[in-house]
Formats: structure tokens, sequence, C-alpha cells
């Protein structure tokens, strides 16, 4: 699904971002670990498509529209909670109402993007970039700012969809098989 | 004083009368701004949208065209639009001087660098993050320009009024290629500049009341329509 070698991103002459060598097989999981500066964000948005600034071999063998990208900050779009599941919901799949039941949200449906705690706007991201059934899942510092409880639903979640590809940057190890396979940045 | 009072007195007498001659010219003013404020948001949203998202070389003198062209002199456009409809000019078979449809198109050309430029500022200013989401999540480009005009709605919707309080009050474009014609081409505020200039100030002033009731509703009705806590 994903393989990296000598890949280098240098900004304004300063080194952002180094991987000499990073496979993930299709379904695989992945932690990208690494302190704050390491380049996890970088290396993130390379696999996106959303940097294109690098040199080196960067093969991710999925369209853009399988690759999702959820941001270390998400931005949920004006509109209800239930309007931003269903952004980019391909047809034929889980109704955007189950989306937010799998994150435990599904009681915030009607509410406004406006009048939501930085958790559940992580949470509803989730759930949006879910409802695209992607083959790969960028996800940075998912369970930043969460509970244990929201950190768990969101575990369990993402260890119930065994055909995507999962990398998730996040500055300490996670918990559970999410942390099966991690790469260290340095 | 006195003046004014009287003014106000007779504007609000014609206007309850319902006289004729000040509905026939605020109906004319209103459908004429309208629709050249209608043509140049089709035709300038997606315009600006795609000048703030696209790169190409000479974006920026584009993009410098249009903001000149936000403080075009309204008898300036209406001397081009002269020179254009009149028998001699090239649209001159056209037979458009005199009409309210010439007026139409004078507007339009004042609205189009509005619309322009306050919506490629907009969709410019949103936040990267809108664009990147939209993208991998896999958005087609009309729904990605939806999602960019929708998030930056406030900015269209100031824009559309600016242009319609722009086109509705401008004096220029229609006394020029409109000529103000009774009951044909006569809008608002080339009615008010007539009845002013034949010392009828009562009149004039009453139709420049109806001038800013008009403004003023529309002002309310786009405040409503774009305000943020709005679904």
């Amino acid at each position: 699904m994903i393989d990296v070698s000598n890949l280098r991103v240098v900004r304004e002459g300063k080194p952002i971002c180094a991987v000499d060598q990073l496979s993930v097989p299709p379904g695989g999981r992945l932690a990208v670990l690494g302190a704050n500066g390491s380049g996890k964000t970088t290396l993130l948005r390379v696999l996106a498509g959303l940097a294109r600034d690098y040199s080196g071999t960067c093969r991710v063998t999925a369209e853009h529209r399988e690759r999702t990208y959820v941001h270390q900050q998400p931005l949920l779009f004006r509109g209800s909670v239930l309007a931003n599941v269903r952004y980019g919901q391909r047809p034929g799949g889980r109704d955007a109402l189950e989306w937010l039941r799998l994150v435990g949200l599904e009681h915030l449906a009607t509410r406004s993007t406006r009048n939501l705690s930085g958790g559940e706007i992580r949470r509803v991201a989730l759930a949006r970039a879910l409802a695209v059934q992607p083959r790969l899942l960028l996800l940075d510092e998912p369970l930043a700012e969460l509970d244990n409880e929201a950190s768990e639903t969101i575990c369990r979640v993402l260890n119930d969809l065994p055909r995507t590809t999962i990398i998730i940057a996040s500055p300490a190890p996670l918990p559970g098989a999410l942390g099966e396979v991690a790469f260290s940045l340095s | 004083m006195e003046l004014i009072w009287d003014g106000l007195c007779d504007a609000t007498r014609m206007i309850f009368s319902g006289e004729p001659l000040v509905f026939s010219a605020a109906w004319r003013s209103l459908w004429i701004s309208s629709l050249a404020v209608a043509l140049a948001t089709l035709l300038g949203l997606p315009l600006g949208t795609w000048l703030a998202r696209a790169q190409f070389p000479g974006n920026r003198l584009v993009v410098l065209a249009f903001r000149v062209g936000m403080a075009l002199p309204t008898v300036f456009v209406g001397m081009v639009c002269y020179a254009l409809f009149s028998r001699r000019g090239p649209l001159g078979a056209l037979e458009l001087l005199y009409t309210p449809w010439a007026i139409v198109i004078g507007e339009l050309a004042l609205a189009l660098p509005i619309i322009v430029g306050i919506s490629h500022g907009a969709v410019k200013s949103l936040d990267p993050r809108i664009a990147e989401t939209a993208w991998t999540l896999g958005a087609r480009p009309l729904q990605r320009w939806w999602t960019y005009v929708s998030e930056a709605r406030v900015s269209v919707m100031l824009a559309i009024l600016t242009a319609f309080a722009r086109c509705v009050t401008e004096l220029g474009i229609a006394l020029i290629v409109g000529g103000n014609i009774k009951y044909r081409t006569r809008t608002l505020a080339t009615a008010t500049a007539l009845e002013t200039s034949r010392g009828e100030f009562a009149r004039g002033i009453a139709l420049g009341t109806l001038l800013l009731v008009i403004s003023l509703a529309v002002t309310a009705l786009i405040g409503w329509l774009s305000r943020e806590d709005r679904q």
C-alpha cells in the first residue's frame, strides 16, 4: 500500500522530515511516533497528497479519493453535524447516523458544528472521514484532547476496520492494537 | 428645515396614496438593479472563487483589474455603454439605447468587479484546512466550490449587498443610457435628480426616501440571510 524510501522535506534550508525506508501493507496499521517538530504531520501530509515539496520516493497505491486525512486540529464545515458526516459519504455504505453512532455522537446529529467541544469536533471529523470509506486513513493525533472513554471508543472503531490501512501520528505510544507497528521519527 | 419637513410629509402622502409615477420608478429601479446584481453574482462568484484558488501567470494582474473596477465612476461606465449602444457604436444594431436593458448591462458592468473583488478576498482568506479537508474527503470541483462559497457566505452576502446598493442608487448609467424616459427608463435616482432640478424638492425627498427604504429593506434581508447563527 505504501512504499517510502529516502524521503526528505526541506523548507527554507531546514530539514523538516526524513524517512529512509518505510513500507505498510494493505490493511496495516502504523503509529508514527516522535516528538513535536519531528516531521510526523509532514509525513502524513505527503502520504495524503497534500504536500508535494519532497525529494525521494513515495508510492501510495490508492487514488486521492481513496485517501482521507484528518488534521491535528480538525475543521468541520458550517452546518449540522449530520451534514458534515454526509459530506464525502460514498453511496452504498453505512448511513451517516450509523457512523455517528460508532463514535458515540448520534445524539448530536442535528446540532450546529459551531456548538461542539474540541473532543466532539475530533470525533465528528473521524466519523466524517470513515463515511468516505477510504482505503488509506491518515489521522494526525486523533486522541489528543479526548477523555479516556472517548479514546477507547475511537480505538475500538479503528480496530474494527480490517480493510483500511491506518496511519496515526502520535507523540506517545498508542493503546492496544493501534500501536502494533510503530515507526519513530527523530 | 421646513423644506425637509414638507418634503417628508409629501413623501408619506405619495407613498401611501400609491402615486403611479413614484411606484413605477421604484419598481423599475428594483428589477433593473436586482437583475444586474443577479447576473453579476452568477458570473462573478465562480470567477472570484476561481481566481482565489487558481494559480496561473497574470492572476494578480486580473485581480488588480477587478479591484480597480470596484471604484469605476458610474458616468464613465454610462459613457462607455453609450458609445457601445449608440447607433454608430459596435452594438448599435441591437437598439438597446434608451431601454431598461441598456441600464441592466451598464449596472452589470458596475456590479461585476464588486462581486469578483470581494468574493476573491473572502475565499482567499479562508482557513486553508477548508480546501484541504474538502479535497481529502474526495469532493468534486462543484462541491468544493460550493463549500468555499458557503464558508465565506457572510462576505459573499456583503458583496451582493454592496453591489446592489451601488446599482440601485447610481445615476450616471441610468441617465446616460436610459435617458430618464417617463414610465420607460426612469428610475428612482433619475427621478429624484429630475424633480430636484425642477425645484420640486418635496417630490425629490419623497423619491429619495423611497430609495432609502428599499436600501434598508434589502440590507435587512441580506443581513438576516447571512447571519452567523443561521444553518
